[in-house]
């Protein structure tokens, strides 16, 4: 018997001490058939809880029942090991969202309610913090919709006390203990998110057309208040969480529609920032020094970390505006 | 872990002729960079030369139910099949050198441009034995350990106090539901959440995950590092859809390895420019 016929029928290793839970189910796949499985997903999701096998998992993993799994690579481990960190789980929320009269407001509500699902995965697993958390999609998109995504690993740090609601911090945790021992907390993620529609009545956006050289000021103006707006969503989305933000990720993007004669603009603008809560404005205290990097190709110390998300891609294609 | 040399004598004279240390006529392959090489034998260990496993693999027909979120079984099981024959057969080849596992293992997977069901996959890396013969280092049931850890993490991973037993995986693909979604909405133009199709990734991700958990289980390992959990899809259907994650199980090399006698990292600054 294959390794996948056994897992396809977990009922039948049950006497397996090793692949058996203290109520003799199996940790994995709980015994259940595929349409139990979505019964319980549906339900679960529908009433704001975890699917009891997805809670056995993450119970299992948190009394060291079985493997922790991590993303992290070996230099992560060996940090998170000196500093008290101890990884616990791989946790993961997902949203697939429509959006019908607002993309922008979609994507924020979309991101929303994965990074609330992942800090119950997260609880349940007895974490207090997840670490390298990226933001990502899937290659599919159906009409107006998508899925919205967000993975990472559950962590319990020894300084920070247990909580409800899990710290959600974007960087990984060579970064993060790097933040803690400057007095900085990694709080969560912050968006900011707005949308506008600007009409031109009687031609009055006419300067484009004409053969003088000239800013578009109402163009320009309707631009900047979209982004100006999205920055204030930003920073009131932060507010309960901390007293900073890190790490922007931005994307926008004005869209003509209409014809000829009464064009209309759509403005949208999403901003995406990890929230630091700083204790103090201590400097950082640590003596640095010089070396020769001994990694090959794609280097941490030479190029920049990859921004964890693959959304919003395009619009850096563009500069980033 | 014991100091005891548990490799046989007739295995450690044809190690002798692979390795190049002191035996001019013994030649060693590897894929390494020159600081790999040079980490991988700070850590105590010397190539002895790269193993190769392949599988081309015939994928067979499953068509998902229009309307039904559900697992494609027999390609779940295909590409499942397909990566551990390649795995198979690279780490048959390390044994036959005599090595105590394989570091830095690229695992992939290509399209053949003639035939849309028939998938190469490739596993390669380097084999290593410890410098001084020790026995420990083994993977699961004696078998030589393989890692997907470059030979820098490799040497890291040692001074975290782990050692690598296993590259494990697990693969899941999906069929995800097509349904007169906005008939039931009423109105398409709502920002409403699609439960049917998170519940349909959550569920491929769900069980992706619990198979590469349970690879560790069997391999007896405490945890897993370097996990990754993409999506892919071959050349398949639009809504099909695979999970793959993959990691390298870890034990510890000593229970008693305190963590405060690991070395703190230290802070640096790149001067290669």
């Amino acid at each position: 018997m294959s390794w996948f016929d056994r897992f396809k029928s977990p009922r039948d290793n049950r006497h397996d001490p090793a692949l058996s839970g203290s109520d003799g189910r199996t940790q994995h796949d709980a015994g259940l058939s595929d349409a139990e499985r979505l019964v319980q997903w549906e339900e679960a999701l529908q009433k704001k809880q975890l699917p009891p096998f997805v809670k056995d998992r993450l119970t299992a993993a948190a009394t060291g029942k079985t493997p922790w799994l991590a993303t992290m690579t070996p230099v992560e481990l060996l940090t998170a090991r000196s500093h008290g960190m101890q990884p616990i789980a791989l946790v993961s929320g997902t949203c697939w969202y429509h959006y019908g009269f607002s993309w922008t407001k979609g994507h924020a509500a979309g991101w929303q309610t994965a990074i609330k699902r992942m800090q119950m995965e997260a609880a349940a697993a007895g974490a207090n913090a997840i670490v390298d958390v990226r933001m990502r999609k899937i290659s599919m998109e159906f009409e107006a919709s998508m899925d919205f995504t967000v993975i990472g690993t559950a962590v319990r740090v020894k300084d920070l006390p247990p909580s409800p609601n899990p710290i959600v911090a974007t960087v990984d945790a060579l970064e993060f203990v790097r933040l803690l021992e400057a007095d900085i907390v990694p709080a969560g993620i912050a968006i900011g998110a707005h949308y506008e529609w600007l009409n031109s009545w009687n031609r009055s956006l006419a300067g484009q057309a004409s053969w003088y050289n000239q800013p578009l000021t109402q163009l320009g103006h309707f631009w900047e208040s979209v982004r100006r707006r999205a920055m204030q969503d930003l920073r009131n989305s932060a507010r309960s969480m901390g007293n900073g933000i890190l790490a922007h990720t931005h994307f926008g993007q004005l869209v003509e529609a209409g014809d000829e004669r009464n064009r209309s603009y759509l403005g949208r603008h999403i901003v995406v920032g990890t929230v630091v809560d700083c204790k103090s404005m201590d400097s950082f205290h640590h003596a640095i020094r010089p070396v020769v990097d001994m990694c090959d190709g794609e280097s941490p110390l030479l190029n920049a970390a990859p921004n964890g998300h693959n959304v919003y891609a395009t619009n850096e294609e563009e500069g980033s505006i | 872990m014991t100091d005891t040399n548990t490799i046989p004598q007739h295995a450690l004279e044809r190690l002798k002729g692979l390795r190049s240390e002191g035996h001019s006529g013994g030649i060693f392959t590897s894929d390494f960079s020159v600081n790999e090489f040079l980490l991988v034998r700070k850590a105590g260990f010397e190539p002895v030369g790269l193993c190769v496993g392949t599988c081309i693999y015939h994928l067979g027909v499953q068509y998902g139910r229009w309307s039904k979120n559900q697992e494609m079984d027999v390609l779940s099981q295909a590409m499942y099949e397909a990566r551990e024959l390649a795995m198979t057969r690279m780490r048959e080849e390390a044994k036959s050198m005599g090595a105590d596992g394989i570091v830095g293992v690229d695992l992939t997977v290509k399209r053949l441009e003639w035939d849309s069901d028939v998938l190469e996959f490739m596993a390669i890396g380097t084999g290593v034995v410890h410098a001084k013969g020790h026995g420990g280092f083994k993977g699961p049931k004696g078998q030589p350990f393989t890692s997907d850890l470059s030979g820098q993490d490799f040497w890291t991973l040692l001074q975290a106090g782990y050692r690598p037993l296993e590259m494990v995986m697990g693969s899941c693909v999906y069929h995800v539901a097509h349904q007169g979604m906005f008939k039931t909405l009423g109105n398409a133009g709502n920002n409403v959440e699609l439960i049917n199709f998170s519940q349909a990734l959550y569920d491929a991700r769900e069980i992706a995950m619990e198979r590469m958990q349970h690879e560790a289980i069997e391999a007896e390992a405490e945890g897993v590092v370097g996990v990754d959990l993409h999506e892919g899809s071959h050349n398949w259907q639009p809504h099909i859809i695979e999970f793959f994650a993959v990691g390298t199980a870890v034990v510890p090399i000593s229970k008693e390895l305190d963590a405060s006698t690991i070395p703190d990292p230290q802070l640096v600054l790149s001067v290669n420019n």
